[in-house]
């Protein structure tokens, strides 16, 4: 059941995932009767929904309309209109040099997009960022580039990256940080759910699993329009229940990106060997974390168990 | 005539079959190397030859094993499905 | 005492080393003699002809990749497949002796494990190319050829290549001429039969029919294809029903077999221990002339009427094996749906994943498409009709023990 739908305002809305957003010199803005609509369909159908902004300023009228309903706004962390970013609750960042400085707010969740190798050069940059927010994600977008010799570096970083969450946590800040607290507080699969519970409404009026999807134009998953409704075919692929190996997996944190799955082993419900190590990756350093923080008096009876695998995949091949 | 007279083990039987399969292969690849080809027309003869004498040695062994019947004149043969040892008979 | 191992060679090979073996097919030319209206292969044309050096990149990437889990099965199959494979047999010839002598020179394990394998039309069987090469590799082949049945059977779908305007002519002729041939060459020699909707009333006449030539195996399927029309189903039920009486009023049931009769089709499917995939598809590689890999032939293009190929790598990148994935995790209840998961008939309903995916709405192999549906619920009356009067028969002769120690079988279906 749908209960999130993300409302692209613009063929430039900024990406605060796995995908790229290709800047183009004309930009399509969601025509406003779509959004009207859009809004009126989150509305019957009970669903929260997250607005996606652009950097580029949108006209005046779509603001009242926006504010018409219960919402999240997702921004760029650079903007033509700084007022955003001061009521944003999820600002993005592309790089680490836009963290410079940056003046973090407690109520808003930040997303910094990454490649490995920018991760693995400025890591320290995040370090800084974890002492000052509530809420920080981390989105590496070249996943597909990760190779099994990569796995220790990234396994270090995420443990120094651990040091200042056990600091933060020993003073007393409860932060959040994706790729290692939420492991450790969830209790089940806890996934970005595309096309099952979550859908993306695009510029063109058209839904898709996620705006991945409508920016590699991938007509097989235009999920239906504003107009006549939403018609999901195979809905079952996105369910959990129907993915081999993600319902045997145990990396609760993983966002088992469907975009991903399509673009690595060409089918939605099948994540690539590299996503799930990473996310096996994280899970190891959560595992790490989660030791130290109940040496510390934290998440008493919390467990994570040690297992010998990367990849479920090979679980399952048995 | 033929009848059943034994029976070996599975992994018995894959020996025979391996070294089967491989006498074969040797054969047909025969057909294709010539003498121009010295260092593996070399290679080839010799493990035709170290092939026969396993195969001949394995029928050996588990005659020897399995104190198996036999006729004068007569066959003893394996289904490589069953790993049954027929004797095969002229009468 | 004389020693002799080979026993039988084709029994042996009743499914050769079935789930061991590694299914390596060459789609060595999209060409074929022959324009059978049932074939699935949508995109045949003269132009795609593998070259020498596509073939033997493809080998020696294969051979290179000895221990890779993709390659390191314990037997080979190397299948040949077309349009018809046999109008590529110089290029077949080269690409054997290279496999053998690069298996023996590498000390390959394949080596004592291998067979080449084809499926053709039968038409150039007798040809000195051809009958030159299987005297040449007699001890490592497997050839099936395609005859339907009768004549009118036959001839129906089995049509030479013809202009639009040009009259029709059947193919029996030229290929039942080579039966004899190829039975003497290969005794077991096994036919694979397709039926779609237009050959349903001749199914009795065409087994029996190829029963009298000589084959004594007969691989028969209902194409997997949405081609069924109201009351196929019936008429299916009908012949087979005639069939089970022919074969069992006949006593051919004690040397012939005809796969639509199996005593293990027809029963519930236990979610737990059923679950498995039916399908090959994904354990086999294809490589088409432009070095392309696929993970069975009907993923490549040419095969496909609404999808885009599904390649999973090519000669020079290798394989991709996220690409894979999805094949290698598939079972039976993830992509069947509720009907087919709570059929009461299911065991022995077959799918092919290549139409599963060309069928889907969606591009996924997760789909199970159902057209078969109804003519495998008649299948499976008219099976129980078979085991049944078969059995009773059996059983007042006093002869239900003996078939059963010597009851001929057919090889395991497989598309």
């Amino acid at each position: 059941m749908i209960k999130y739908i993300i409302i692209q305002l613009s063929d430039n809305a900024v990406s605060y995932c796995h995908y790229v957003a290709t800047a183009t010199a004309e930009p399509r803005t969601i025509p406003i009767e779509m959004l009207h609509k859009g809004i009126t369909w989150a509305m019957k159908e009970n669903a929260t929904v997250q607005f996606v902004y652009p950097a580029h300023r949108l006209p005046d009228e779509y603001h009242a309309i926006i504010e018409s309903i219960d919402h999240a706004k997702i921004v760029p962390a650079r903007c033509d209109d700084e007022q955003l970013e001061n009521v944003a609750d999820v600002v993005v960042f592309d790089d680490y040099a836009a963290m410079e400085g940056y003046n973090f707010r407690s109520t808003a969740a930040y997303v910094l997009r990454t490649t490995r190798d920018e991760l693995f050069k400025n890591h320290q940059a995040i370090t800084g960022a974890l002492g000052s927010v509530q809420r920080f994600n981390v989105v590496i977008t070249d996943i597909d580039s990760f190779t099994d010799d990569d796995l220790a570096t990234y396994a270090h970083i995420l443990d120094s990256l651990a040091d200042k969450v056990t600091e933060q946590y020993a003073a007393g800040n409860a932060m959040q940080f994706n790729l290692l607290t939420d492991r450790i507080m969830l209790d089940s699969m806890n996934n970005c759910n595309a096309g099952w519970e979550t859908i993306a409404l695009a510029p063109d009026g058209r839904f898709y699993p996620c705006p991945a999807f409508y920016l590699d134009g991938d007509e097989d998953y235009c999920l239906g329009d504003i107009n006549s409704g939403i018609h999901i075919k195979n809905p079952q692929l996105y369910r959990l229940d129907h993915a081999p190996i993600c319902r045997s997996c145990d990396a609760w944190q993983c966002r088992r990106c469907t975009w991903l799955n399509r673009r690595l082993t060409l089918d939605v419900n099948t994540p690539g060997r590299q996503q799930c190590v990473v996310a096996h990756t994280e899970r190891n350093a959560s595992r790490r974390l989660l030791a130290r923080l109940k040496a510390a008096g934290q998440f008493p009876g919390k467990e994570i168990k040690e297992i010998t695998y990367l990849d479920p995949f090979e679980i399952i091949k048995q | 005539m033929k009848k059943i007279i034994g029976k070996v083990t599975e992994e018995e039987k894959r020996e025979i079959q391996s070294l089967f399969e491989r006498r074969n292969g040797l054969n047909e690849l025969a057909k294709v190397l010539t003498a121009d080809n010295a260092e593996l027309y070399e290679k080839l003869v010799t493990d035709m030859g170290e092939t026969g004498t396993r195969f001949q040695a394995w029928w050996d062994r588990m005659a020897q094993k399995y104190n198996w019947e036999s006729a004068d004149g007569g066959n003893w043969e394996i289904n490589f499905t069953t790993c049954d040892i027929y004797l095969v008979t002229n009468d | 005492m004389e020693l002799l191992d080979n026993l039988n060679i084709k029994e042996t090979d009743r499914g050769w080393q079935t789930g061991i073996a590694k299914s390596i097919t060459f789609i060595v030319t999209k060409d074929c003699q022959l324009a059978c209206k049932y074939c699935y292969l949508v995109g045949k044309n003269e132009k795609e002809r593998m070259s020498w050096e596509t073939a033997k990149a493809a080998i020696d990437y294969i051979l290179d990749h000895e221990r890779d889990e993709v390659f390191n099965t314990e037997s080979v199959i190397f299948d040949f497949i077309g349009g018809e494979p046999f109008l590529e047999i110089e290029l077949i010839d080269r690409i054997c002796d290279y496999l053998k002598v690069e298996m023996f020179r590498r000390g390959h394990h394949w080596f004592n494990s291998y067979r080449f394998s084809f499926s053709t039309n039968g038409i150039n069987y007798d040809s000195q190319q051809v009958q030159r090469f299987i005297k040449k590799n007699i001890e490592h082949l497997s050839i099936g050829i395609t005859i339907d049945g009768t004549r009118r059977k036959h001839d129906l779908n089995r049509v030479w290549k013809h202009h639009a305007g040009e009259a029709e002519r059947g193919s029996y002729d030229d290929v039942v001429r080579n039966i004899p041939l190829w039975l003497a060459q290969f005794p077991n020699g096994s036919t694979k039969v397709t039926i779609s909707s237009a050959d349903i009333p001749y199914i009795c006449e065409s087994v029996l029919h190829l029963y009298s030539l000589g084959i004594k195996e007969v691989n028969i399927n209902c194409v997997f294809e949405d081609v069924w029309h109201e009351g196929d189903d019936v008429l299916l039920e009908q012949q087979l029903t005639q069939l089970a009486d022919a074969i069992i009023d006949g006593g051919y049931y004690s040397e012939y077999v005809c796969s639509f009769f199996s005593e293990n089709i027809g029963k519930p499917l236990d979610p737990v221990n059923d679950n498995q995939n039916w399908c090959g598809a994904g354990r086999m590689l294809s490589i088409d002339a432009a070095g392309n890999f696929y993970p069975c032939t009907r993923f490549a293009q040419y095969s496909l009427r609404s999808k885009r190929a599904w390649f999973i790598g090519n000669v020079r990148d290798g394989i991709d094996k996220n690409r894979l994935r999805p094949f290698l995790t598939l079972d039976r209840l993830t992509q069947s749906p509720q009907q087919c998961i709570d059929c009461e008939v299911a065991s022995g309903c077959a799918w092919c994943q290549g139409e599963n995916y060309d069928a889907a709405d969606t591009p996924t192999v997760f789909q199970r498409a159902t057209a078969i549906c109804k003519m495998h619920k008649a299948r499976v009356r008219a099976n129980n009709y078979y085991w049944n009067k078969l059995f009773r028969k059996l059983e007042l002769e006093g002869t239900r023990s003996e078939y059963e120690e010597n009851k001929p079988t057919v090889k395991s279906e497989t598309c």
